[in-house]
Order: structure tokens, then sequence, then C-alpha cells
């Protein structure tokens, strides 16, 4: 009778069919109730947003090193310029100061004693920068004449240094620009042999001679007991067993780096020359430029001086803004790819001990106990020790052990979940373990997971951010929020900055991620005795 | 009447013991709980064959055993010629679509993340995908067959796109027998699919359940606690002890004229809706608790608690000897020798 109706029609009053609410649907009501977890929910997503789209905001590179920028401290208003002249200023009033032609009074200079013992540095700067300032406009302060000619030497660079970013590499075949990256290896050393008036063997020698020479120190770098004899013959064999695309990648980026160096060095020469040609450029400004050898660029032409730095710079100049940036990607990123590892092996192991049982269960959970006695961050600073300190491998130790607890919870949820009613009328209607196991254990437990991943996240990155601190974790040029801090405690009262704020972000993104973690285990689990 | 009824199922000397191992890596094997230790009945086309006990005598195994939840450790269930338990996967598949089952808690037994309507499509999708329905089924027909099940069990078409939990225990349960009704079974095997209701919507469920063995000439075996329960809805009774048959009997015929002290001491403790009567029943206590089931026994299965045991019980098992055409009993008492002075 009913093979007559048509799908949805129905029979209340409203003629409609009753959308059911799911368990999710109701979880997520709850969810959005709890004001904290939609706020950690936010902040999640924007750093989240921030870390993969940070190629795409107009940050310095994160490892472009500016020496005459070190540590500049965080500031809106001023450039980098008037930040080195306010450094210089304060070095030569704090001369002037010793040398007793800035007088402060008596009393002051009792103060400004007190802060050097304390080590208060920043202090003394900024105390002696304002009340110079203040005694030369009211004259009673004069520079000396080395002083004059210091600030007029900073003042010149200011003006006169640039910077040029190269963004691109053409060679010009028959009016037609063809990207350098396009080309392979024996093109590219062939424009460069005739850049340089070079004969192609030698320029083959010497990039063979300088890849083994990478080899040789990325050898000396994993085992620094190895002798530079052994070293130089592991190289030779490594080197030997290169495969043809190996070589041919090395070598390229080999050379395009030494074409890229040649031709930002003759840029920046003829920027320089327009520069005292036309004093009142504008910068910053791009450029197609045509080369002498056959070679175009595009161009970026800054001044090196008016860079901004709105989070301050570290000890090599580099700009903490995109470091941080960058080291939130990479903290993240760990955090959450080491989470999916984790819980990945966790699920296969805890599936298997809780489905199959019996003596399987028994041997896997006696490994996992075994496993939990074990020391375990020393286990991840040993593994981290022996192995190449890389990003991969750093995750991988911390996957590695942390699958235990969630292989335990799994394991739990499964054994339970197969005693269910449920589950035992899919069995009677004679569904395949497949079947079961995803249609409804998976489901049924997938909540769980998820509550736990979010709570495993931080733990994640705070076990990576221990052992960056350690100096074990991220190696430089790469940040994370672990290697940022550590780089900033020695220096900690010198430049605060390079502490608070890689802190901060980190600990406002542990927090929002503590507080959604909470928020869905309460949302899942209504009963829950934890909850607000 | 017997002589007309066709038997449907047969079970045949079922054991189901469990074993109990004693937790060491080797998992060596110390003893059994024979929840189910070795029982034969008969089931006909058509009725309603209700199981009572007590708490932990092997109800819920037996049924499962029939089912082939567990394997059984002995013994035969025969359906339509073929015995499941030696069965293989397919045929056992196959004949088992006859046999479907309704469980004890509706709030466990539906998955609380599918929509009541892919709960009552499972089965028809499980055989669908293995290809042993009829012909292939569209989507469509799935849809139509899940309709047709909610309308004959009485919930709102409208509601099938609603999870478990927005439902009271008694439409749950409806759903629960929708979902056994899904297949065009024979045979429903029913564990005390009432008892988590409360008392009102119980009678609605077993009026469903009797209005569809009427219409649909199901066979159920049904478990329940509640022996008024089992009278108002089975045909026959099995009565077991200790994983252990002690009476089958016509049901009305059990609660006029129990056999077995076993019998008389749980219909004794069963109120009776008449205070008057109530005021005056005797009431036999049962001595002791349930033993364990788990040693092997060599007489009566009651005999430790039994208020008319005699020596002879201890060491001989009774078998059912018949008290009338459509009632037995396993109790030495109704042999026609006399046992009471033996030893
Ligand atoms: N999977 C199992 N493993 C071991 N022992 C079991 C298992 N299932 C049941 N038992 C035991 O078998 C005996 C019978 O259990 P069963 O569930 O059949 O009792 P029941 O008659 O259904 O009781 P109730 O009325 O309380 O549901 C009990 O002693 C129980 O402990
Ligand atoms: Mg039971």
């Amino acid at each position: 009778m009913f093979s007559k109706k048509k799908k949805n029609v129905t029979t209340n009053e409203f003629n409609q069919i009753v959308e059911g609410t799911s368990l999710t649907k109701e979880a997520w009501k709850r969810l959005k109730k709890n004001k904290m977890a939609i706020l950690g929910l936010i902040v999640v997503i924007i750093y989240a947003l921030i870390a993969i789209c940070a190629d795409m905001f107009p940050l310095y590179p994160y490892d472009e090193v500016v020496t005459e920028h070190q540590h500049l401290k965080p500031s809106f208003s001023k450039t980098s310029g008037e930040l080195m002249l306010e450094k210089k200023m304060q070095d030569l009033y704090y001369n002037a100061w010793k040398q007793g032609r800035l007088v402060v009074g008596e009393e002051n200079d009792a103060m400004i004693k007190n802060w050097i013992a304390n080590d208060k540095t920043n202090k003394v700067w900024s105390y002696l920068l304002e009340a110079g300032e203040a005694q030369r406009a009211a004259g009673a302060f004069e520079w000396s004449k080395s002083d004059l000619s210091a600030i007029e030497k900073v003042e010149d660079k200011i003006q006169n240094d640039v910077m040029v970013t190269i963004n691109g590499l053409y060679k010009n075949v028959n009016g037609k620009n063809t990207n350098l990256k396009k080309l392979n290896y024996n093109e590219i050393a062939d424009i460069y042999a005739s850049m340089l008036g070079l004969d192609r063997a030698v320029l083959d020698t010497s990039v063979e001679k300088e890849l083994k020479m990478a080899l040789v120190n990325e050898i000396k770098s994993k085992d620094s007991e190895i002798s530079t004899e052994d070293a130089t013959a592991q190289a030779e064999i490594d080197f030997a067993n290169f495969s043809e695309k190996d070589f041919e990648t090395k070598a390229k980026a080999n050379v395009y780096g030494k074409i890229e160096t040649q031709v930002k060095r003759d840029a920046l020469k003829t920027v320089k020359a327009n520069l005292k040609e036309n004093p009142s450029q504008t910068f910053p400004y791009e450029e197609h430029q045509e080369l002498s050898y056959g070679i175009s660029a595009d161009i970026l032409a800054t001044k090196t001086h008016d860079r901004r730095y709105y989070l301050g710079t570290d000890y090599l100049g580099r700009d903490m803004l995109s470091r941080i940036v960058y080291g939130s990607r990479v903290s993240i990123g760990i955090g959450l790819v080491g989470t999916i590892t984790s819980i990945l092996i966790g699920i296969l192991v805890g599936s298997l001990a809780g489905y199959i049982g019996g003596r399987v269960d028994y041997y896997l959970m006696r490994f996992v106990d075994v496993m939990y006695g074990l020391p375990y961050m020393l286990l991840v600073i040993i593994m981290m020790a022996i192995f190449d300190r890389s990003i991969i491998n750093l995750f991988i130790a911390l996957a590695l052990i942390s699958w235990l607890t969630i292989a335990r919870m799994v394991r739990g949820q499964i054994m339970s979940l197969k005693n269910q009613e449920y589950v035992e009328a899919a069995r009677s209607m004679g569904a395949s373990t497949a079947r079961i196991i995803t249609r409804h254990m998976i489901p049924n437990s997938l909540s769980i997971i998820i509550v736990y991943s979010t709570i495993r996240i931080p733990n994640f990155i705070m076990q990576e951010s221990f052992l960056s601190f350690l100096g074990l974790g991220v190696q430089a040029p790469y940040a994370s929020w672990g290697s940022l801090i550590g780089d900033a405690v020695s220096s900690m009262t010198l430049y605060p900055w390079k502490l608070i704020y890689p802190s901060l972000t980190m600990v406002i993104f542990l927090f929002a991620m503590n507080f959604l973690g909470d928020g869905l285990r309460d949302a899942f689990d209504p009963q829950s005795k934890n909850q607000l | 009447m017997a002589d007309e009824k066709k038997v449907i199922l047969k079970v045949k000397d079922l054991y189901q013991h469990f074993p109990i191992s004693n937790g060491g890596i080797f998992k060596k094997q110390i003893g059994a709980i024979r929840a189910v230790d070795g029982i034969s009945f008969d089931v006909y086309e058509g009725e309603i064959l209700g199981i009572v006990g007590e708490s932990g005598c092997g109800k819920s195994t037996t049924i499962r055993s029939i089912a082939q939840l567990h394997k059984p450790t002995g013994g035969e269930v025969i359906f339509n010629d073929v015995d499941l338990c030696k069965a293989d996967n397919r045929t056992l598949l196959k004949e088992r679509r006859q046999i479907q089952m309704i469980f004890q808690d509706p709030y466990s037994s539906l998955d609380p993340r599918m929509t009541v309507a892919n709960i009552i499509a499972e089965p028809l999708e499980i055989y669908n995908a293995r290809g042993l329905l009829d012909h292939k089924w569209t989507k469509e027909e799935i849809d139509n067959r899940v309709e047709e099940l909610m309308d004959k069990v009485g919930i709102n078409i409208a509601f099938k796109n609603r999870y478990p939990h927005e439902f009271s225990g008694g439409q749950k349960q409806r759903v629960g027998i929708a979902r056994a009704l899904a297949l065009n079974p024979k045979i429903i095997l029913a564990d005390e699919p009432v008892s988590a209701l409360d008392v009102s919507i119980q009678a609605q469920v077993l009026n469903l359940i009797q209005d569809l063995q009427q219409e649909l000439g199901i066979t159920f075996l049904f478990i329940a606690h509640d022996l008024a329960v089992i009278q108002h809805i089975s045909d026959r009774v099995v009565v077991m002890y200790l994983g252990k048959i002690m009476e089958i009997s016509e049901a009305n015929e059990l609660y006029k004229n129990p056999c077995h002290p076993y019998t008389e001491a749980l219909l004794s403790a069963a109120p009776v809706p008449d205070p008057e009567i109530e005021k005056t029943r005797k009431r036999i206590v049962l001595e002791g608790d349930v033993p364990s089931p788990d040693k092997e026994r060599f007489g009566c299965y009651f005999y430790d608690r039994c208020p008319k045991k005699m020596e002879y019980c201890k060491n001989h098992i009774p078998p059912m000897f018949d008290i009338s055409e459509n009632h037995k009993c396993a109790c030495w008492h109704y042999d026609k020798e006399d046992h009471s002075k033996e030893a």
C-alpha cells in the first residue's frame, strides 16, 4: 500500500518529515552555548588561518638576516632606521654621561648606578636618552664633534643603504622570457659559465666539489666525532650514489643560487647608482632589469632601514613577527601531524587489542604497559640525540611514544562497544566485521577520539617546545615557539620582546586549545562531571 | 492439537558452556560456566513460547545459542532441516534470515548514531549487499519497506529521520520490533522485550507483539521475568533452572496445575491481582540462593533447594516425564516408579 506513495509524503499536520537531531548536532548545540569553547575555537581557527596563509602576508622572510638590525625593539611608529639612530644616540648619551659631559644630578647618578648594578640596562638607556634629548632641546647639552660624525654616519647609512630582492630570473631567448627555474642544470650551468666567462668543465668540477663539501658538512653535523677523512670518504660514497635526479636538483640549486647572488650584486649596483643620480627616488619600487649578460630579473628595491619591525628583531636582525608566524606554522604543524600519527597508531593497536581480545590483547597491552614504564621524555631526547635533528624526526619521535594512551582508550571504548546490544543486534543480522567496525564502532568512538585529540594537541606542542627549548628540536633557520623562547631566555632582561611575544602567542594558543577541548568533552558527554 | 502443529524449530540436547580461564598468559581453562546444560524442546509454528526462570538460569543464553550468537558447545538447533550449529556461514545466514531477535534494552539495542530509518533498514541492507534477498532491492524499495514497517508497528512515518534518543522507551522498542520484522522472519526471539519498559507501555508492546503474531503468523520465543506477562501472552511455557528445563506445559495448564516444585515456588511468589486470594496465598519460600552454574551436576539440578527432595534425586538426573499431552516435567516424583525409598 505504501509502494504507491511518493517519497516524503507524510502524515503529520505540517506535512513534513521531521528532521532528527543527531548526537553530533546536539553536541554542536551544546558547544555553541559554551562561550569559552567557542572563543577557543575562533582563536584556534585564526591561528590556523594565519599559519596556513603565512606566505600570503607581506612579511619579511623569516630567515633573512640584516646584521645591522640586531635586537631592534618592537615599534609601530618608528622605522628600523630611526630605531638604529635612537640606539646610537643612547650609546652616545651613555658615553657622555660616563665622561661627565651629560649631567643629571647626584640623586639620578645614584639611581643609574643602582640600575647598572642590577643589570637594568634598558632603564639606563631610556632614561639617559630622555634626559639627554630634553637637555639638548633646552640647550644645556651639545654633541661633541666625534658624536656628530658618528650620528651623521648613521644618518648617511639610513639614507643610502638599499636592498634588492630578486623575485624572478629570466633568460631572454628569441624575444621570449623563460624563467631560469624551468631550465635544467645543463642550461643553467651554460648561462653561468658564459656570465663569468668560465669554462663549462671548470664550473662542473667546482659545483661537484661544493656538493661534496656540503655532504661532508652534513655528515659532520650528524656525528661530531667522525674525522674529516672519514667524512670525506663517506661523502664520496654518498655522492657516487646520487641518483640522476638528486644530482640534477642539487646542482641546479647550487648554480641557481650563484647566479642569483651575482645578479643581486649587479642589480644593487644599478639601484645605488640610480639613487645617487636621483636622491629623491621613492622606495620601495619594483623593476624589471635587463642585465648585461642576456639575463633579466624582476627586482624589488627597498631601503634597508625603512623596514618596520612590529615585534622587534632577534640577534641576527631577523624579523620576530615573521619568525613567530612561521614558528607557529611549525609548532601547530608538528602538534597536528604528531597527534594524527599517534592517533592512527593508537586506533590501530587499540582496536586490534579490543576487537580481537584474548592473547593478542594481552601481549599488546603488556607492551603498552612496558612502554608506559619507560621515562617518556628521556626516550624522545635520546632518539633526537641519536638521529638527525630534522622536523620529521622530531615528530616521529614524539608520535612513536605518544600513541600509548590513545591505544588504551580506544581499546576500552571498543571493548565496551563490542558488548553493546546494538552491535550484538547487528551481528545477529549477519553484519560482517568490517560493517560492524565502520558503521557502528567507528562512528560511536569518533567523538571520544576527537575530544582526546584536541586535548592532545597542546600537549604535543608543549613537548615539541620543550625539546626545541633544549635545542634538540627544530633547528635553525627554522623557528618554532619553543626554539624562539629558548633563544630568548638568555638575554631576557635586555631584549624582553624576544621572549614575551613568542610566549604570549604560545600561551594564547594553548589556552584556546584547552578551552576548546574541555568544551568538546562536555558537549559530547553531557553527563561529564567537569561541566561549568 | 499437538499433532496438527508443525514443528518449526527443534532444539536437541543443547549445551552452552563458557570457559573459565585462570587469567594467566596462556589462559589455561580451569572450568566452565554451564549456562545451558543440555536442553531439548520443540517450537511449533505460529505459537508464542514463553521461557521463565530466575535471573542467571540461562534464558538469554539459550536464545543466543539458537541465534548462533554464541557457537553452542554441543547439541543441535534444527530449522528447516538444517542444523544451524554445523551449517557453514552462507547457509547459516540464509536460514537465519528467518530467525530475528528483539532485545531487552531498547536504549542500548539501537545505534545512537543512526536514524531510525537506517536502523530498520539495516538488516535489509546487509542481506541486500550479500545478495541474499530475492532480488537486488533499490533504495526506493528499501525506503518503502521501512515506511511500511514503521506503519505496522505504529510509529509515525514523519519521524523516520529522527535518532533513537528522540524517542520514548516504548517507541524505541517498536523500532526494535520493526527491525526484527524487516526480513519477514518466521521466528522472532524476544529477550525480555518489555522488562525495561513502564507497566502501561508494557501492555501496549505486548499487544503489538500479539497482533503481529496473529496477523503475520510469526512464531515467538519470548523470555520474561514476569509470570503475569508470560501467562498473558504465551501459548506454552518453558520453565528453566540452572541451565536445565524443569517443566514444559501449555500456559493455562501450567498455571492451573504446576507440577515441578520449582514451578510451584515460582508461581507462589507471584502476586495475585485479587486481594482476597492474595491475603490467603501460601508462599513457598526457597532456601538459599541459586547455586553457581560452574560445576558439573549428577543429580537433579534443583536438588539443593528443593522442598520435596528425596535421597534418590541427589544422584539421578530426572528425564522429562509426561504429565499430560502437552505437559512435561523433570521431577522424579512423576515417574511411574516410586523412588522415595531409594538412595
Ligand atoms: N558471555 C558469557 N561468558 C561467560 N559467562 C556468561 C556469558 N553469558 C552468560 N554467562 C553466564 O551464564 C549464566 C546464564 O546467563 P543468562 O544471561 O543466560 O541468564 P538469564 O537467564 O538471561 O538471566 P536474566 O534473567 O538476568 O537475564 C549466568 O551465570 C552468566 O553469568
Ligand atoms: Mg537475560
